[in-house]
């Protein structure tokens, strides 16, 4: 979430995924670096004990969104 | 610098309406707190001879600054004695030093909370418990200083459970989690001389830390027997693979026992390196660690610390009974360390 941030005010396109448990926690850190509307994206939570295949599904699923939100940019 | 305190007024017509307001304001940790008048605060910062303006810690991936009127206020709620400022001011520049790196055991799930060895004359001169009852209430010292940097934590540097303290559990300990070194009937060398101070400074070490875990054994009467019990307990715990620090605190039964066979604290961390280590064949069958076991994993191990210098010695608690305590630190140690500093005596 913070490299995301750090990234994007180094003009460096960037999309921050947490899981969605920790979305209040993402805000919070937006809210400290300044960035109250920082856009990140969510997927459901846990993914620590995903196997592989479901981790590839994961990925499959939430990566049109990864390149929806690095090409349209924070904004 | 200026002198003038800059933090907002709230006029309250009496002292139950000032404590209502805290609560309202969601400044405290559950407990009523001491309103901060302007006086008291001026107080706080006084003992310290430190200017309200002057930064103590910045919290980089929070992009905060701790000033000294933030912590003064919140060391007033807390229940502080002015006295006890420069402990509490020690204490939040190491949560402060880019070692300790506050953003990972102040956020996460582990729900780490900060472990305060105070050493030095400054221990006995405030009165901070080092024996009975060791790591519970009764004490005004350790339970206001520990409670004053949690509330700066909270109330500054924003760890509110649900947002940026996310500890899935969290433990007592992050009420308040100080202990002092017993270094009048300790036979070993202080924590904070091993650690490159004179014994005549007195400092306080900061810890990211789990709940103690207490161990018992009354019946041996030998180091290596104690130890045994204490590294059968501790080798499956915290982390376990993740290589953080840990603080072992030896009470009096114990402490005697180990050091009467002339053990020092180098000793007792080497020993407790070698029979703390599990076979990666163990922590793969038990899904610690990833993967198949593989041939050699059953030789192979995986200490608990990356090196006996993480392990923290203590001597420390009641002088009856033959139990004494592990604390398993958060995360790993390249993630977080403990940070010792100077309590400055500004009063010399």
């Amino acid at each position: 979430m913070l490299d995301g941030i750090l990234f994007e005010k180094v003009g460096v396109p960037a999309a921050a995924i947490v899981t969605d448990v920790f979305e209040s926690t993402g805000r919070a850190m937006a809210r400290s670096w300044g960035v109250p509307d920082y856009r990140f994206l969510s997927m459901p939570h846990p993914i620590a004990n995903l196997t592989e295949a479901q981790l590839d599904q994961r990925a499959r699923e939430i990566a049109p969104e990864v390149v929806k939100l690095i090409l349209q940019g924070q904004e | 610098m200026t002198t003038s305190l800059t933090s907002t007024r709230h006029a309250v017509t009496d002292l139950a309406q000032a404590m209502e307001l805290c609560f309202e304001k969601g400044w405290t940790d559950g407990l009523p707190v001491v309103p901060p008048t302007e006086a008291a605060v001026r107080d706080m910062l006084e003992a310290a001879e430190l200017a309200p303006g002057e930064e103590l810690a910045f919290i980089t991936n929070r992009q905060v600054a701790v000033t000294a009127e933030k912590v003064a206020i919140n060391a007033v709620m807390a229940g502080c004695r002015p006295a006890f400022m420069p402990v509490v001011v020690a204490a939040i520049e190491g949560i402060g030093d880019p070692r300790w790196a506050y953003h990972g055991p102040g956020t996460s799930t582990a729900g780490a909370a900060v472990l305060m060895i105070v050493n030095g004359p400054i221990a006995r001169e405030l009165d901070f418990n080092c024996g009975d009852n060791l790591f519970g209430p009764g004490w005004r010292a350790n339970a206001t200083v520990g409670r004053a940097v949690r509330l700066v934590m909270r109330n500054v540097i924003g760890s509110r459970p649900g947002t940026l303290d996310r500890g899935t559990l969290g433990h007592p300990g992050k009420l308040s989690y100080v202990i002092a070194e017993n270094e009048l009937d300790s036979p070993w060398t202080p924590l904070h001389v091993e650690r490159g101070f004179r014994a005549e400074q007195s400092t306080v070490t900061v810890m990211a830390a789990e709940a103690p875990h207490q161990f018992y054994n009354q019946l041996s009467s030998t180091a290596a027997g104690l130890l045994t019990t204490c590294c059968d307990d501790m080798r499956i715990s915290g982390n376990v693979v993740g290589q953080s620090q840990y603080a072992l605190v030896l009470a009096g039964e114990h402490m005697r026992t180990i050091s009467a066979e002339g053990w020092s604290k180098a000793d007792v961390r080497s020993f407790v390196f070698e029979h703390t280590q599990n076979t990666v064949a163990h922590l793969k069958r038990t899904e610690r660690l990833a993967g198949p076991v593989e041939a050699g994993d059953e030789r192979a191990r995986r200490p608990l610390v990356a090196s006996p210098a993480d392990i923290l010695v203590v001597a420390a608690g009641g002088r009856a009974g033959a139990f004494s305590a592990y604390i398993p630190g958060w995360g790993s140690r390249k993630a977080s360390e403990a940070v010792t500093t100077l309590i400055k005596d500004r009063r010399a």
